[in-house]
């Protein structure tokens, strides 16, 4: 492998962590946006998403990756992976939002805070406990396509992950732009009185946050357990971290912005992994927040609130 | 299941059980050898405490089955060294365990704990209560280290007995191996930032390199990290004969998957964290396929009490055993063996006792052969031996035994 | 410290006597546990339960008293832990010198040889370790608490879970210091008199039972305290602890100081029980176990945390295993097989995750609140009839403020928001006693300007002089410091403390007292308190038997004029040299507004300089001996009360451009 062969193979290897480190961004951030609310059960619904995918993968009969499909019934097999694992994820967020956050949505200081940290440690438990603490198998149909360019090897898989979070990155783009209730939700983000002075339902408004959220990140768990071939009960906290910084280095409650940070963070991680050694990957990546933080608490593509007193 | 008459009997069990009181073994009649056994039961370890105290339990119920010591019954009590915080083994709650252990004076023996970690915390402890406790898998030297006596035995004498052998010759006797029988020119070492996995690739490091092999790197994974593309891309680009793992299975499972696809004509090795059913179970075929494992004890191959002993292990507890089950059922024989020697000549089983008869006794013909101990605790017999795992598909795809073949034994340093 | 147990033997018991006695009777009871409960296990479990409790305690400074939501709380405890360990083990070892000789007549190291040339072995005596770990780490705890001192509640939540992580990953890699995942070999116990701790519960039993008593204690001092008052003020609001005079920045990393230093000590006193360290105790797990026991306990509450934090060991330790038990003897007699085999154990942290929620959607306050419920009025209280009040105490504002040149004097001053100009080169002058009024209608820039001239917002250009001090680009309480205090249009109390912490709040630029002498309380402090307290209470007469009363009734329920009036008063407390004031009565009913009127004429004779922002021109006809109307940013008219109203531009702003009449 040559220097340009291994600067390659990294820069492919950052590419599929940054979509996913994307998409989980994106959906932590539109929830962020609207309720400058920190919810750290984000990533744990992101695992349950992988497991939920996993039983539903499961019950189609395919196990390891030792059943390969092709074209329609693996489309069709996916799909519908995909659907339920983003549904069930979007209603749990639902949930959590309806009946844990709203009623101390007028309550100032850490309250929602904490109590999504007490959904987090909830939801990883309820999963130890049923499913436990192994490395799962995660079953994967995809035939083991590759691509070799130069001396660096691009899988199918890489691909698809690219295609997927294109289509849900562009879906909700095209919905916070266009439609009725993505337009709310901007004006909500803005400015929440003045919007409920235009006749948005803010309550509505927030719940399709947490469910599209939710289901982002339902999504996000489905490519990692197809990506990695594994799901565990504790991916949410290592890929949290990455993609709430990603979120920030972007900037926080901005679309377009965690999509950058996302990718950035994944190249990031890849050139450290290279240039450093793991050993202090998660030391540069909290290293970047925190300079972020101080620094341009805006992030890259965001605006400074103004100054409120 | 919860049906109506489960909870009915669930209420009238209630009210019955508030006032009897439990224990686990002991019959009235015959006086009792209390052993504690301690492993950690919480965490991310708790799927093989529960398979390692099996191995314990299995011996313990077959020697009171069998009437093995004439009007004495063994009684075990498990301790929980895990704690959900830690999500693992918490060293501050063995120290509990082993001042609990050692302040019961019902007592005379003990065995774990899994960890060295916890094993650092217990034994001065130990040491000053003169408790025994054998050990199935700490493999740490310091513990036994005469070097550091003052700090893990203050009282003097060796408390702290293994049926492992330890890193001390782990990682160099399979560093000898992997030079003289595998002929690698190159490495490139891994460890999983545990206390265990650094101390083995450090261990493994030291020899590898007195031997002429070529370390091209060092790198050590995060347990809870998924991704391990970007180091593995830097091993290709090096392009080693083979790569060492020092650690278990939570990151060894990932790594395993993931070095299939991006190295996947590398040599790949590991201690005896790789030899497990977490690798079998959660990597899975293609990926562990050709991986070499090895383990602190001698292999005693054709014997039929293996075979038997998977058998039962399998029959009672539904699970395979795993190495560790098996030195842990031989600490439990040896502990049973202790008594037995003591019981034929007339003394008592006290504590003071047992650790006499333990350090000094002989237990043959067992799953791993003779064992003995010297002065400091460590088995006589440092054998390190070698497993590869190849595919078979007549045997169950998560069982050890039938998965990890043996190769040989790996040569002394 | 309070010592009347009464002579009269009839006479109930105070709170604080209760409390006092309370405290005596659980300290003995623990004092004398080990002589009949004599599992060493049990023991050490509680001595165990005790670093739980001086943890909490710590982080219950950070998050309970000053509101800084810290997730990586564990890191100090690690850094006071690893620094023990490291001068008394055998880890870090150079080569001997004679250099090293005088340190080794003391006792701090001793030469040592294992074969090869002579070492330094650390030994560090943990007497001294104990208080010199709690410094160590209080510098650590002000080298994390400054990045991120300007970062709001959540980002610094998540800043510190960072610094957490980065710690616990340092003490792994830096093998060389700390013996890396392997831990620390050989850590010394403690040796007092020769006699060496060794492996026994009860000696660490009892200096863990020692350091929770201390620390308490501190924690008792430090709340009733200035400094206590000032960090509640930072939890409650920061905008008007900082109005008021409180330096955000030192207070904070006080803040972080203080809770890194009782965790430093914990870490001491925890790793010489044990004698070993390792990184994975000091994981993001343990922070947000002491993060549960504080919520549990109640944040602010001192004991609170310390009883959540005994209650979740015993749950963690005891109930816990003792309920699988349980269950298993049930599943026995049952039949039910998933009875028979479930370990309780397992379900701790779902139990944590539980607490969190149940508590911040239902007790928020926690198990034992830290605000104390007071009795409501009684009835009669309510209802009684106002009496006027005396300004006896009062005189001495006016010594503050003597002169006749001017006091305030602001030139061209401009402020913008992005595009939008707030305020577009406006001056003013307000002289040596007297009174000005601002009007103008919304949106004018009034609130603007009183932000510019008090430093929550920073001007453009122009200038600000008070009495010779240049204010633009001071900080908000150095502005207090030079004799500037104000109100706020809607009305920024300190909502969980009473009425009389929230005016002493507003004395404390004026006070000295710092962490020590609150600790140690010295003759002098004592007498601060003591003068401070009367002072504010002379001014809360100032508004009769409205807020007299009402001293220790928590401000959150007072009506909307009282609110006014405290806050007003807290003002005042500041001793200032001028008062500006934000449309002090809005909201008030005319009679309340005309009784507010005439109080504050009151205040400007006895020589207050006031500047007010004011709708009801009859209280601006009142009061001000000279009007300034602002529109858009603009001021468009200056004169006095009657020139204004009847100005041509006055009233087109306030009317519209259709003219008017």
């Amino acid at each position: 492998m040559t220097a340009g062969d291994l600067f390659l193979q990294q820069a492919i290897n950052g590419l599929s962590l940054g979509a996913m480190y994307s998409l989980l961004a994106l959906g932590f951030t539109l929830v962020y946006g609207i309720m400058e609310l920190i919810n750290f059960s984000h990533f744990n619904v992101f695992m349950v998403g992988a497991m939920i995918a996993m039983l539903t993968l499961q019950a189609f009969g395919l196990h390891g990756q030792e059943t390969i499909l092709t074209g329609l019934p693996l489309i069709g097999v996916l799909l519908v992976a995909f659907i339920v694992s983003m549904t069930v994820c979007g209603f749990i967020g639902v949930g959590i939002e309806r009946f844990l956050l709203r009623p101390l949505r007028s309550v100032k200081g850490p309250a929602a805070m904490i109590t999504t940290i007490g959904v987090s440690y909830i939801l990883f438990n309820v999963i130890l406990l049923t499913i436990g603490t192994d490395s799962k198998n995660f079953p994967n149909p995809l035939p083991p396509i590759t691509w070799e360019i130069g001396g660096a090897v691009l899988r199918l898989r890489e691909i698809l992950i690219w295609v997927i979070a294109l289509i849900l990155m562009g879906g909700l783009t095209y919905f916070v732009t266009y439609t009725k209730l993505g337009k709310a939700m901007r004006a909500t983000a803005q400015d929440p009185e003045a919007a409920r002075m235009m006749g948005v339902e803010v309550d509505q408004v927030v719940m399709s946050a947490f469910f599209l959220g939710s289901a982002l990140a339902g999504a996000s768990g489905m490519i990692f357990g197809l990506y990695y071939n594994l799901a565990k009960v504790d991916i949410g906290f290592a890929s949290g971290l990455r993609a709430f910084t990603a979120a920030v280095l972007g900037g926080i409650g901005n679309v377009p912005g965690a999509m950058l940070g996302g990718v950035l963070i994944g190249l990031i991680e890849s050139a450290s992994g290279q240039l450093v050694g793991t050993a202090w990957s998660d030391v540069v990546i909290f290293g970047i927040l925190v300079l972020v933080l101080v620094f341009r608490p805006a992030g890259l593509l965001g605006r400074l609130a103004p100054n409120k007193s | 299941m919860l049906t109506r008459r489960n909870a009915f009997k669930a209420a009238a069990g209630l009210a019955a059980t508030a006032t009897v009181g439990v224990s686990q073994g002991a019959l009235a009649a015959d006086k009792s050898i209390k052993v504690g056994l301690n492993m950690s039961f919480t965490g991310a370890d708790a799927e093989s405490a529960t398979r390692v105290a099996n191995g314990a339990i299995l011996a313990f119920d077959d020697a009171n089955a069998t009437n093995a010591i004439k009007g004495y019954k063994f009684e075990y009590v498990k301790f929980d060294d895990g704690t959900a915080t830690a999500g693992q083994y918490d060293p501050a709650q063995a120290a509990t365990n082993a001042k609990k252990m050692v302040s019961d004076k019902g007592f005379v023996a003990a065995l774990g704990p899994q960890m060295s970690g916890a094993g650092k915390a217990m034994a001065p402890i130990l040491s000053e209560g003169n408790l025994a406790i054998i050990t199935p898998s700490s493999t740490n030297p310091d513990i036994t280290n005469p070097k550091f006596a003052a700090q893990y035995r203050p009282a003097g004498k060796a408390i702290y007995f293994r049926t492992v052998a330890t890193d001390a010759f782990q990682g160099p006797n399979m560093a000898n191996y992997m030079a003289k029988t595998l002929k690698i020119k190159s490495v490139y070492i891994l460890d999983d930032s545990g206390a265990y996995g650094v101390g083995l690739a450090d261990a493994f490091q030291g020899q590898i390199e007195k031997l002429g092999v070529k370390v091209l790197g060092r790198d050590r994974l995060d347990p809870k990290a998924a991704d391990y593309a970007s180091v593995l891309t830097k091993i290709k680009a090096l392009a080693p004969d083979a790569m060492y793992y020092g650690g278990v299975g939570q990151a060894g499972v990932k790594l395993a998957k993931q070095s299939y696809e991006i190295i996947p004509n590398v040599i790949k090795a590991g201690g005896d964290g790789v030899y497990s059913t977490d690798l079998l179970k959660g990597a899975g075929f293609p990926a562990v396929d050709g991986w070499y494992a090895t383990q602190a004890s001698p292999h005693v191959t054709e014997d039929k009490s293996a075979e038997v002993f998977t058998t039962r292990f399998f029959q009672r507890f539904g699970t395979h055993p795993d190495d560790y089950a098996v030195t842990c059922y031989t600490g439990a024989q040896v502990i049973i063996q202790a008594a037995k020697n003591l019981v034929a000549a007339g003394k008592e089983p006290t504590r003071d006792a047992m650790q006499a008869a333990i350090q000094t006794v002989s237990l043959k013909g067992s799953l791993i052969g003779t064992v003995e101990f010297d002065e400091n605790g460590d088995m006589k017999n440092k054998v390190i031996s070698v497993f590869q795992i190849k595919k078979d598909t007549t045997k169950a795809l998560d069982d050890t035994e039938g998965q990890y073949k043996y190769i040989g034994v790996a040569p002394m340093a | 410290m309070n010592t009347t147990t009464a002579a009269h033997p009839s006479a109930a018991l105070t709170h604080k006597q209760r409390s006092l006695l309370l405290t005596i009777i659980a300290f003995i009871f623990f004092a004398l546990l080990p002589k009949f409960w004599t599992d060493d296990g049990d023991l050490d479990s509680l001595a165990n339960a005790m670093s739980y409790a001086t943890l909490a305690l710590g982080l219950n400074i950070v998050v309970g008293f000053a509101g800084l939501l810290d997730l990586g709380y564990a890191a100090f405890f690690a850094i006071g832990a690893y620094y023990y360990g490291i001068f008394t083990s055998f880890q870090v070892m150079p080569v001997w010198s004679d250099a090293w000789a005088p340190l080794a007549y003391v006792g701090l190291v001793e030469k040592l040889n294992q074969g090869g040339p002579d070492l330094v072995h650390f030994t560090l005596s943990f007497w001294l370790a104990l208080p010199t770990g709690g410094v160590i780490a209080a510098f650590f705890g002000m080298l994390f608490g400054f990045p991120v001192l300007r970062l709001r509640g959540d980002y610094l939540a998540i800043v510190t879970l960072g610094f957490g992580e980065i710690v616990q990953i340092c003490a792994r890699n830096m093998e060389s210091l700390t013996n890396g995942a392997a831990g620390l070999n050989g850590v010394q116990g403690p040796k007092l008199f020769g006699y060496r701790f060794g492996v026994h519960s009860e000696p660490y039993y009892y200096v863990g039972l020692l350091l929770v008593a201390f620390l308490v204690f501190v924690s008792f001092r430090l709340r009733g305290s200035r400094i206590g008052r000032a960090w509640m003020a930072i939890r409650e609001d920061e905008t008007a602890a900082s109005a008021m005079g409180i330096s955000l920045v030192n207070y904070k990393l006080l803040a972080f100081a203080m809770g890194a230093a009782f965790a430093g000590m914990t870490g001491v006193f925890f790793v010489a029980k044990l004698q070993t360290a390792t990184p994975e105790m000091f994981n993001s797990a343990v922070s947000s176990m002491l993060l549960v026991m504080v919520v549990l306990g109640g944040m602010g509450s001192v004991w609170g945390v310390v009883v959540g934090a005994v209650l979740l060991q015993l749950m963690q330790t005891w109930f816990l295993p003792q309920s699988s038990e349980w269950l298993h003897s049930l599943g026995k007699l049952t039949g039910i097989g998933f009875l028979q085999t479930v370990d309780m154990v397992q379900w701790t942290q779902l139990i944590f995750g539980v607490i969190l929620v149940l508590m911040m959607l239902f007790r928020r306050q926690g198990l034992i609140p830290a605000v104390r419920k007071v009795a409501p009025l009684t009835m009669q209280q309510q209802t009684a009839s106002v009496v006027r009040g005396g300004f006896v105490g009062l005189d001495k504002i006016g010594r503050w403020a003597p002169g006749t040149g001017d006091a305030l004097v602001i030139k061209d001053v401009v402020v913008k928001f992005g595009g939008l100009v707030a305020l577009n080169k406006v001056s003013l002058t307000v002289p040596d006693g007297g009174v000005v009024a601002v009007i103008g209608p919304n949106g004018s820039g009034k609130s603007t300007l009183f932000n510019v001239i008090t430093g929550l917002v920073e001007a453009d250009s122009g200038s600000i002089s008070f009495k010779g001090v240049e204010l633009l680009g001071l900080a908000p309480h150095k502005v207090l410091e030079a004799g500037v205090a104000r109100t706020f249009q809607n009305i920024r109390l300190f909502p969980n403390l009473n009425v009389l912490e929230n005016i002493l709040i507003g004395e404390h630029a004026r006070l000295k007292t710092g962490p020590f002498g609150a600790v140690i309380r010295p003759p002098s402090v004592v007498r601060e308190e003591n003068t401070a307290v009367q002072w504010a209470k002379d001014i809360a007469a100032m508004f009769s038997n409205r807020l007299t009363p009402r001293l220790d009734q928590t401000v959150s329920g007072l009506s909307y004029a009282n609110r006014r009036r405290v806050e007003i008063a807290r003002a005042l407390a500041s001793r200032p040299k001028i008062l500006l004031l934000d449309e002090p009565t809005a909201g008030m009913n005319p009679a309340e507004s005309l009784e507010l009127a005439e109080q504050i004429k009151s205040l400007h004779d006895l020589g207050l300089t006031i500047l007010l922002i004011e709708h009801k021109l009859d209280v601006v006809t009142r009061l001000a001996d000279n009007v300034i109307v602002l529109d858009h940013g603009d001021k468009i008219a200056e004169g006095l009360p009657d020139d204004v109203r009847k100005d041509e531009e006055v009233l087109r702003a306030y009317l519209g451009r259709s003219g008017g009449h």
